[in-house]
């Protein structure tokens, strides 16, 4: 077989023994070509250097103890993981069944807790009304709102022109709580189930009640 | 010398024992014919080890360790730089080995398989060293500390090759350690490396004329010296 120096680098990648054999034949008589082939041999000599197969007697048994110790660890999880063993047994169309299952439940008794928890909140909240409460507040209210008029109204010709330096008081005093009667009325109509500005309100017509009396007492003296 | 080709059919799986030799050629690929009694021996010493492995026994990575040990420390020290790296790398195989044994199928031999974790843990070692480097804003080379081993006849020439392999790729790096310095055969790194034949051959063969390029001297100063 015939090699020539153009051979010469595809039988370094992958020359077959007899195509390597016919290179050196083609050395002897081709200085480029024997500088090459020995240069190229060269590496694999010197590649050796790096060969370092010195025994280190105490590497295996510090393998051996690591091993050991991961394996203890292993069989560890292998006891937890016994409760779900039987996992692998069903078909994987069952576990995601499962799976699924499992999820609405969650989510359901998560509703249900989050419905009641709301329920529970609104009932235990006293200081807000509910609709059936507030409307039953407020025909009360209007009622007796027209019965403090009325008394109002009769008590309306003294208070306009006092005789008395009492009355001139008490009719001040009715400004004021005519005043106060107006401003939370506006705070109540932005808040209507609010029970404590109904209160205050309540006191306020009460108070309105009793001066009004007091009025009439006076004029009868 | 160069002509030293191993009579091995290249199905033969990953010998036990190191081959020495000069410039190899692998030629079993041109020769036809079913695997030798030798390789089949080896298949079913293969299977076996990896059957053992899976089962728990400690005696079957004490024999793996036996066989494959040094040759495993001396390759991660020629990637890492430094045996203590390299020892670390070799433990970590075994441990990663030992977890993932039960997803092993078989399609490589088992030592292959072994090999080719054993580089990859290398090189996260590697990347993991490189990045506490930076953290540490210290020396950002990338070329791996090398550290003196065993006296050789050529420290020098030695020294200029690991510094040489530090400049090649990742590949041509790996598949010149395990050809040259390790004797694997071309079947066996493509099974490690996860490439052709072929492509290792040619990895080989760009890594040489590299390496070459790296450590010959200036034409000028070969030329005073003769």
């Amino acid at each position: 077989m015939n090699v020539t120096c153009s051979d010469r680098d595809r039988i370094f990648e992958d020359g077959t023994p007899v195509e390597w054999a016919a290179l050196e034949t083609h050395s002897v008589s081709c200085p480029v070509c024997a500088e090459e082939v020995r240069a190229w041999k060269s590496l694999s000599v010197v590649a050796k250097e790096l060969r370092d197969y010195s025994d280190s007697p105490s590497f295996w048994p510090r393998i051996e103890r690591a091993l050991a110790a991961e394996a203890a660890r292993n069989s560890q999880r292998a006891g937890r993981k016994r409760w779900f063993s039987f996992l692998p047994s069903i078909s994987p169309l069952w576990q995601t069944a499962l799976a699924g299952a499992l999820v609405l439940a969650l989510t359901i008794s998560g509703g249900w807790i989050y419905f009641h928890q709301h329920l529970d909140q609104g009932q235990n909240d006293k200081s807000l009304l509910q609709s059936s409460a507030l409307k039953e507040v407020e025909s009360a209210e209007t009622a007796y709102e027209r019965a403090i008029d009325k008394l109002d109204a009769e008590t309306k010709p003294q208070l306009e022109n006092p005789a008395t330096p009492l009355l001139a008081n008490y009719h001040e005093k009715l400004l004021v709580l005519d005043s106060a009667i107006s401003d939370l009325r506006a705070q109540a109509g932005l808040n209507p189930s609010n029970t404590q500005l109904r209160y205050q309100l309540l006191a306020m017509y009460q108070e309105k009640q009793h001066t009004l009396e007091e009025v009439l007492e006076a004029r009868q003296q | 010398m160069g002509t030293m080709g191993l009579a091995l059919p290249w199905k033969a799986r990953i010998s036990s024992t190191l081959r020495e030799r000069g410039t190899r050629v692998e030629p079993s690929e041109h020769i036809a014919g079913g695997p030798s009694p030798a390789a089949v021996d080896a298949t079913s010493e293969d299977a076996a080890l990896a059957a053992a492995c899976r089962s728990g026994d400690l005696r079957a990575y004490e024999r793996l360790y036996a066989v494959h040990g040094a040759r495993m420390k001396n390759l991660a020290r020629n990637v890492l730089g430094n045996p203590v790296d390299a020892e670390d790398a070799v433990q970590e195989t075994f441990l990663k080995v030992q977890r993932s044994i039960a997803s092993f199928r078989g399609q490589s031999s088992f030592v292959t398989w072994t090999y080719r974790i054993l580089i990859n843990t290398c090189y996260d070692a590697r990347r993991s060293r490189m990045r506490k480097k930076e953290v540490a804003n210290d020396d950002s080379e990338e070329t791996p500390r090398l550290e003196p081993r065993a006296p050789g006849a050529h420290p020098t020439l030695r020294m200029a090759l690991e510094r040489a392999l530090e400049k090649l790729t990742r590949h041509q790096r790996d598949v010149f350690l395990l050809y040259e310095v390790e004797g694997f055969r071309h079947a066996e790194i493509a099974g490690m490396l996860e490439m052709t034949e072929t492509a290792s051959k040619n990895t080989l063969f760009q890594a040489k004329k590299n390496l070459r390029q790296m450590l010959e001297p200036p034409r000028s100063s070969a030329a005073e010296t003769r």
